[in-house]
């Protein structure tokens, strides 16, 4: 997408935006559901979203009482925010990545923030909690414990952090193209800051957990989400590029991730698509909302066993959750750009590795791909049926974990939410 | 909880009335009486009321006048409850950086190898070990371990030794401070720290991001391991602070009252708290009872204070070779610190500068030659001088080891150095 698109795009989202929650949309992410709600009108425009997804996600939503706590109200209430607000008025206008990333959180459909909280408070109703746990830590009515309900917000507010660390501008490189350094600039520092400012209340929020080996899990998962801005090759504001693909006989055999405290073993990885792929988005994805999985179960004092199972779950459920997405940009009309790491794309350039020379066109910036010759091979080549089969088996493992909880509407909903993404 | 709250509160507490010179005191009293009051009331207020009758009675004849002249007299009120100079801590000089030469010798390497062990990127291992190059002057590791050391010999005698957990919490304070310096280089956009480019220069900024949060994610999971509720919440109140204070950095205050507490606020939250907690940190890892925890946090908000105190009048004083990084660098950053505060009481002409933070053209060059025709970097000086004199007291109040003494030199060490 070209930057002046891009312009045009933030700024009509911001005259469609009543000025009251337009500061809101852009601060708390997991915003009160009015706002939410609200901004579905605008989803409908979007072409690819189903029904059935949103019904599924809604239905589930009752089923654990509010989507996430009141989060939002004490963010909105906060002086840093307050703050953070008023400088962030100065940057309507501007086009920097920020507002962009604060439109996303709220409106990228399927992706949207609520639905990672959701999931943990699912899973944590799914599997219950042992009959030990006093009253007093229990919110009844919707079944969950609210420490677990405290995890959610952290791996919602980790998630965030990241995504707006992740919408900074590399002005080193920027700045000769750019006429505004000085709102690039701004907005930086305060994408920096409002980053930090959700690391530093997720820290806080982990600590008041009392519990140390969560903490270290959860941490963990930051370093993951880290990591994976850092694998494999990049364009100059750190767009991934896949590696070249590798000959069969020059893969070499990938190591197992036995300790997920442990950084991802590379070994093997690079210039595999499938392994690559899979690297790609556990860090950045499935590591955070499987660990976060596997914390809520640790709450609820389950056994090692079962929080090893609610890795496995998020973390499947996040991989297809991502092919569905990659698949998302080649079933409706051709985008005119689309994630140049998506699988669909991985397994077509292992097929056809001449192909490999568009993505060295976008060392500078992945703007210079011929997105449309891409496209076009994607769609002649076997890269969406393989990307289908991905999805179905990752699919199919997060179903497979859940018959190890008991019966009852919130595992129901959670296999509702997975088949709604096969749809 | 309900003990550690209380002494935060309390640390709180105390932090604001530091500040607030002006009417407001007398309001922030009512506040801590609303506060649920812990399990050691009785002591909380003792405390409180010892500072409201130490500071009452300036705050109450100040009346919202002149910053200087307050913080002059709370000084002078601090000056009364301590000895009123360094004690005497006899012929022999401790060298704290020798004597903690055993426990300080490889705390980098062993940074750096933390910090690879958590990562399979190269680049990511690159960028977040830049400055743990030992270049540094590694003061927090060094005043976090002779407190722990002083702490250990205050409790269990001659024999005591430093606890592992102690020295890794030695190498998180460190790793803390890194990654903020790292997140502030983006944000300032500076070109040199520790005499060589700084992060931003050499790496693009989404990674220079990334390897912040990193590098914070790896000191948490040390955090995590030591396994202690009480001081991962400690430590987690340090990364809280400093975000806040780099909020407080971005905005203004109207008044000169106002300003002054808030650059004493922004100063305990961006330095003081991370050497506070995580001296306060190694205390309770030593097991002290909350007396000297306190007392411990209480040294290091001083120490935090002097030492930020010292900095920003280096700012204007010290050459940029010796720094390491160029001067009167806070003025182009727009930041009006103690000196220039202190400087606005003769000189009102700065009070629109501040307003504008030094934005137009030759701000920055008169506001630094009015600080230094005015009596601002004296006052500095003075009040830096008065926050090392009230750790001094505090670091005497420890048993007698070559350890505390330690704690009694570094105050003088923080208020001498040259960069």
């Amino acid at each position: 997408m070209s930057l002046s698109r891009l312009r045009s795009v933030v700024k009509c989202d911001f005259v469609k935006v009543r000025p009251s929650s337009a500061l809101l949309s852009k601060l708390a992410p997991c915003a009160g559901r009015e706002v939410s709600t609200s901004s579905t009108r605008c989803a409908v425009a979007q072409q690819n979203t189903k029904p059935d997804w949103n019904r599924a996600v809604s239905e589930a939503e009752k089923i654990v009482g509010y989507p996430t706590s009141f989060l939002s109200l004490r963010w909105v209430l906060s002086d840093e925010i307050a703050n953070v607000a008023l400088h962030l008025r100065k940057l309507v206008g501007s086009n920097h990545p920020l507002l962009k990333t604060a439109k996303n959180l709220l409106y990228n459909g399927k992706n949207n923030m609520q639905a990672w909280g959701l999931i943990v408070l699912l899973v944590s109703k799914a599997a219950g909690h042992s009959p030990e746990i006093p009253d007093m830590e229990q919110d009844k009515a919707a079944g969950v414990l609210h420490s677990q309900r405290a995890l959610a917000e952290v791996a919602e507010m980790i998630r965030t952090s990241h995504l707006v660390h992740k919408g900074l501008v590399n002005m080193n490189v920027r700045q000769v193209l750019a006429g505004e350094p000085d709102d690039m600039l701004f907005g930086n520092k305060i994408a920096l800051l409002s980053g930090d400012y959700l690391l530093a209340n997720s820290c806080t929020e982990l600590a008041n957990l009392r519990n140390q080996e969560l903490v270290e899990l959860m941490s963990s998962a930051v370093r993951d989400l880290v990591e994976a801005e850092f694998l494999g090759d990049r364009d100059q504001q750190n767009n991934p590029l896949p590696s070249r693909p590798l000959p069969e006989d020059q893969r070499t055999t990938a190591s197992e991730w036995d300790c997920i405290l442990s950084p991802l073993p590379m070994a093997g990885v690079e210039g595999c698509a499938r392994r690559e792929w899979a690297a790609r988005h556990v860090l950045a994805a499935g590591a955070l909302l499987g660990k976060s999985c596997s914390a809520a179960l640790k709450l609820a004092g389950h056994k090692p066993a079962l929080q090893t199972q609610g890795y496995l779950f998020g973390c499947h459920l996040a991989l297809a959750w991502q092919a569905f997405l990659d698949l998302e940009a080649f079933t409706g009309p051709e985008p005119a750009s689309f994630s140049l790491v998506g699988a669909p794309l991985a397994f077509t350039l292992e097929a056809r590795p001449e192909l490999y020379s568009y993505i060295e066109a976008g060392k500078k910036s992945v703007h210079d791909v011929d997105y449309h010759a891409l496209y076009e091979a994607v769609l002649s080549g076997g890269g969406i049926q393989r990307t289908r089969q991905l999805q179905r088996e990752h699919s199919g493992r997060a179903r497979e974990v859940l018959d190890c909880f008991p019966y009852g509407d919130a595992r129901t909903a959670l296999a509702n939410i997975i088949v709604a993404m096969n749809a | 909880m309900a003990c550690l709250s209380s002494s935060r509160l309390c640390a709180r507490v105390q932090d604001k009335l530091m500040c607030q010179f002006g009417p407001k005191v007398r309001r922030q009293t009512v506040f801590v009486k609303l506060k649920p009051p812990g399990p050691s009331p009785l002591r909380i207020f003792g405390k409180t009321c010892q500072r409201v009758t130490t500071c009452g009675p300036a705050c109450g004849s100040a009346g919202g006048g002149a910053v200087a002249g307050a913080a002059r007299r709370l000084a002078s009120s601090l000056q009364s409850t301590s000895t009123g100079s360094l004690p005497d801590y006899g012929t022999q000089i401790v060298d704290p950086y020798r004597l903690l030469e055993d426990d300080l010798n490889g705390i980098y390497e062993d940074i750096r190898s933390e910090l690879e062990r958590n990562t399979n990127q190269p680049e990511l291992n690159t960028i977040a070990t830049y400055y743990f190059d030992g270049q540094g002057k590694a003061l927090r590791p060094m005043v976090t371990t002779l407190m722990a050391r002083a702490v250990n010999y205050h409790v269990y005698g001659e024999n005591s030794a430093l606890l592992p957990t102690q020295r890794q919490v030695a190498m998180i304070s460190e790793m803390i401070h890194s990654a903020s310096l790292i997140h502030d280089d983006v944000i300032d956009q500076s070109d040199f720290r520790r005499g060589k480019p700084s992060v931003n220069v050499l790496w693009n900024h989404k990674k220079v991001a990334m390897a912040g949060d990193f590098i914070l994610a790896v000191a948490s999971m040390m955090i995590a391991r030591l396994r202690s509720d009480e001081v991962t919440l400690v430590l987690s109140q340090v990364v809280t602070d400093l975000v806040q204070g780099e909020f407080m950095q971005l905005g203004s205050k109207e008044t000169e009252n106002e300003r002054f507490a808030h650059y004493l606020t922004k100063t305990y939250r961006k330095t003081a708290s991370l050497i506070a907690n995580s001296v306060k940190a190694v205390a309770l890892l030593s097991g002290a009872d909350e007396n000297t925890c306190e007392l411990a946090f209480q040294y290091g908000r001083n120490l935090g204070l002097s030492f930020q105190l010292v900095d920003d009048l280096l700012d204007f004083v010290s050459s940029a070779q010796a720094m390491g990084k160029p001067t009167a660098a806070d003025l182009r950053l727009g930041l009006a610190t103690a000196p220039v505060l202190f400087a606005c009481e003769k000189y009102p002409e700065l009070n629109p500068m501040i307003m504008r933070r030094f934005q137009e053209a030759g701000d920055v060059e008169k506001a630094f030659e009015l600080v230094h025709k005015s009596r601002g970097l004296e006052q500095t000086r003075f009040l830096a001088r008065k926050h090392g004199v009230e750790a001094a007291r505090l670091a005497a109040e420890l048993a007698d080891s070559p350890y505390q003494k330690g704690l009694v030199v570094t105050t003088d060490l923080v208020l001498n150095r040259i960069k």
